[in-house]
């Protein structure tokens, strides 16, 4: 067993989300992995191009849609910038499901707010489908995005979608700045519409994923709100390369990210030493 | 402890033997650079007394370079070949205990879940001769490591010389046993209370810190001004993980060889590079060098230890002999015991 061989995975769709962040659909070549393929909502992959190299990426779909899985990517280096010059029956290569996952069946039964920043939508869409598609499990959802301009949101079509869901609320935002002429959403960052969209912390879990600047500002306002440690769950994106906890450059203190995270709740991240 | 005896001239037999078997034999070579293989066993040159290589015989387990997997780009989609797994069988003659230990230190994050057969290939096929060591110099500091020059501990055979021409040899795993029992005959049975007194006579490097001390430190003092003391200085270049026989960090890392093939290689990589852990965004978690030091004293002493319980050091001093602006990290260790004891 080679634990650094990938599997190899046709390419079914292509979005272009922005200018530079683009969003695949993948399926397995081989049937037998096709069938036996699991993940949970959380969980990474290794995702490469042969004669280019691997990059990380979290899995965005949501486990509940079997047959296939997503990945977004923004245009950042040499992988990512090969893999945006593929077309649609192209093949590339996956290992994985690696690390930890939300606690999805700890969070039934109560109100789930979602908030994302920029890219960070990716690894919060797949738990926020996967909430969606056991809707009655689940009691308020809130969701709360903000990316830098109009041109930078990702899932547009999907933020629509949640938008006209009468049972979810949904405030999608752009830096101050960042308006288009025709734009009706929010103006503002993240943690400020979160101030106004949130009153409460009651019964509630929050899942929050975005820049680290996001993040720093947007946990003070969930603790006034009222929000426990262990009820602020993130995902951390260090950088990775086994994904196996051998590598050694994706720790924080003696925690490995791609082992013992990539999902902490606030609790846990604040025993690690600040240094991610 | 089953002990037997050998002479100096039946232990250049017992090597011809092994050569003819097919074992390679992987020594320190003569100019005190890295280990090497030999053909001939009068190459056989071993002592107590060898001051240790510059670079450990990591490289023979644990691949400064190797292929992960071979790929071929066809029109019709892509092909994977598996890199073959290496059957070499290698015998590391005459090892000192602080390199004998190294496999099995490392071996703990090769396996800790997922199972590198890379790494575990190469280890299963190796066996470790140890030898007792009576070299010692200001960077040495396997005593405070909870080794020491007489400790058999990651050795499959320890050799003990009891005289010029001659040495004892004593059995410490089930593995080091089947392995000689094929070349019996060249031995004689041995006395291990005879080692026991040659083990007492052995000067001990005194023990310059508690590493335990130094592990409950690192783990309260995390923003303490001192990792600037090495971060300052420090250059980055990477050496002291390089030649460090427990060291394993590794990049991933594709290579084309023609137009539509290549290879994924596994390749060493260090903490102390600035681009070893920068994200994709420009992001940096250890942008600057006293974070990567700390990184590095920390991932020995604090980490390794409370995930494997296993120091991620052998004491060899190598880090140090070879540092090109002086860190040493037995002095820093040192330094680190008496801030503790100081409550600084």
């Amino acid at each position: 067993m080679n634990i650094y061989k990938p599997e190899l995975m046709v390419i079914k769709n292509i979005i272009d989300e922005t200018k530079d962040t683009r969003t695949f659909k993948l399926q397995f070549k081989d049937e037998e992995i096709a069938k036996s393929f699991s993940f949970k909502a959380g969980q990474f992959g290794e995702y490469s191009l042969f004669g280019e190299g691997e990059s990380t990426f979290c899995i965005a779909s949501s486990p509940t849609r079997s047959g296939y899985i997503e990945c977004s990517f923004k245009k950042v280096g040499k992988v990512t910038s090969a893999l945006a010059k593929l077309d649609v029956g192209d093949v590339i290569g996956f290992r994985g499901p690696y690390g930890n996952y939300f606690p999805i069946e700890e969070m039934k039964g109560k109100n789930v707010l979602f908030i994302a920043g920029g890219i960070g939508l990716a690894p919060v869409r797949c738990v926020i489908w996967n909430v969606l598609d056991l809707r009655k499990d689940f009691k308020a959802v809130t969701i709360v995005y903000g990316a830098r301009s109009v041109e930078d949101l990702i899932y547009k079509k999907e933020l629509d979608e949640w938008q006209s869901m009468p049972d979810v609320k949904t405030f999608v935002t752009v830096d101050p700045g960042g308006q288009s002429n025709d734009w009706k959403g929010e103006v503002g960052f993240v943690p400020a519409i979160v101030e106004k969209a949130v009153q409460q912390s009651e019964n509630t879990i929050a899942i929050v994923c975005g820049p680290p600047i996001m993040i720093k500002f947007t946990i003070p306002v969930l603790t006034k709100l009222g929000f426990a440690e262990e009820n602020i769950i993130t995902t951390l994106e260090n950088r990775m390369k086994c994904g196996l906890g051998k590598c050694g450059r994706c720790n924080v203190g003696n925690v490995y990210v791609c082992k013992d995270g990539p999902v902490f709740t606030y609790q846990q991240l604040k025993t690690l030493p600040a240094e991610y | 402890m089953d002990e037997k005896l050998i002479t100096l001239n039946n232990l250049k037999i017992f090597a011809e033997e092994l050569l003819k078997a097919n074992y390679t034999l992987i020594l320190q070579d003569k100019q005190g650079i890295r280990w090497e293989k030999i053909s001939n066993s009068d190459e056989l040159h071993i002592s107590s007394k060898l001051k240790p290589t510059k670079a450990s015989f990591k490289e023979f387990v644990f691949s400064k370079t190797e292929p992960i997997f071979y790929f071929n780009n066809k029109n019709d989609g892509v092909e994977l070949i598996d890199s073959n797994l290496s059957a070499e069988k290698m015998v590391f003659f005459g090892s000192k205990p602080c390199d004998a230990k190294s496999i099995n230190i490392m071996s703990k994050v090769f396996n800790w879940d997922y199972k590198d057969n890379f790494f575990n290939t190469k280890a299963e096929n190796s066996i470790v001769i140890g030898m007792l060591c009576e070299y010692r110099d200001e960077f040495c500091f396997c005593t405070s490591v909870n080794l020491s020059p007489v400790s058999s501990d990651g050795s499959d055979l320890f050799l003990i010389p009891t005289d010029e021409n001659n040495f004892a040899i004593r059995i410490v795993t089930e593995k080091g046993r089947e392995f000689i029992q094929p070349f019996l005959k060249l031995f004689a049975e041995g006395n291990p209370e005879t080692t026991d007194q040659i083990f007492k006579k052995i000067n001990l490097p005194e023990k310059g810190f508690e590493s335990e001390v130094i592990r409950s430190w690192i783990g309260n003092n995390f923003e303490h001004k001192y990792f600037e003391r090495a971060g300052e200085i420090c250059l980055g270049c990477g050496q002291c993980a390089f030649v460090c026989p427990v060291c394993h960090c590794f990049d991933i890392v594709d290579e084309e060889c023609g137009y539509s093939c290549g290879r994924r290689m596994k390749n060493w990589d260090a903490c102390q590079f600035s681009l070893f852990t920068l994200h994709g965004s420009g992001h940096n978690p250890r942008h600057n060098q006293t974070q990567r030091y700390r990184q590095r004293i920390s991932h020995k002493f604090k980490y390794y230890v409370d995930k494997f319980d296993e120091i991620l050091c052998t004491g060899c001093g190598r880090c140090s002999r070879g540092c090109p602006v002086g860190i040493d990290i037995g002095q820093i260790a040192k330094e680190v015991h008496s801030l503790a004891a100081n409550k600084v």
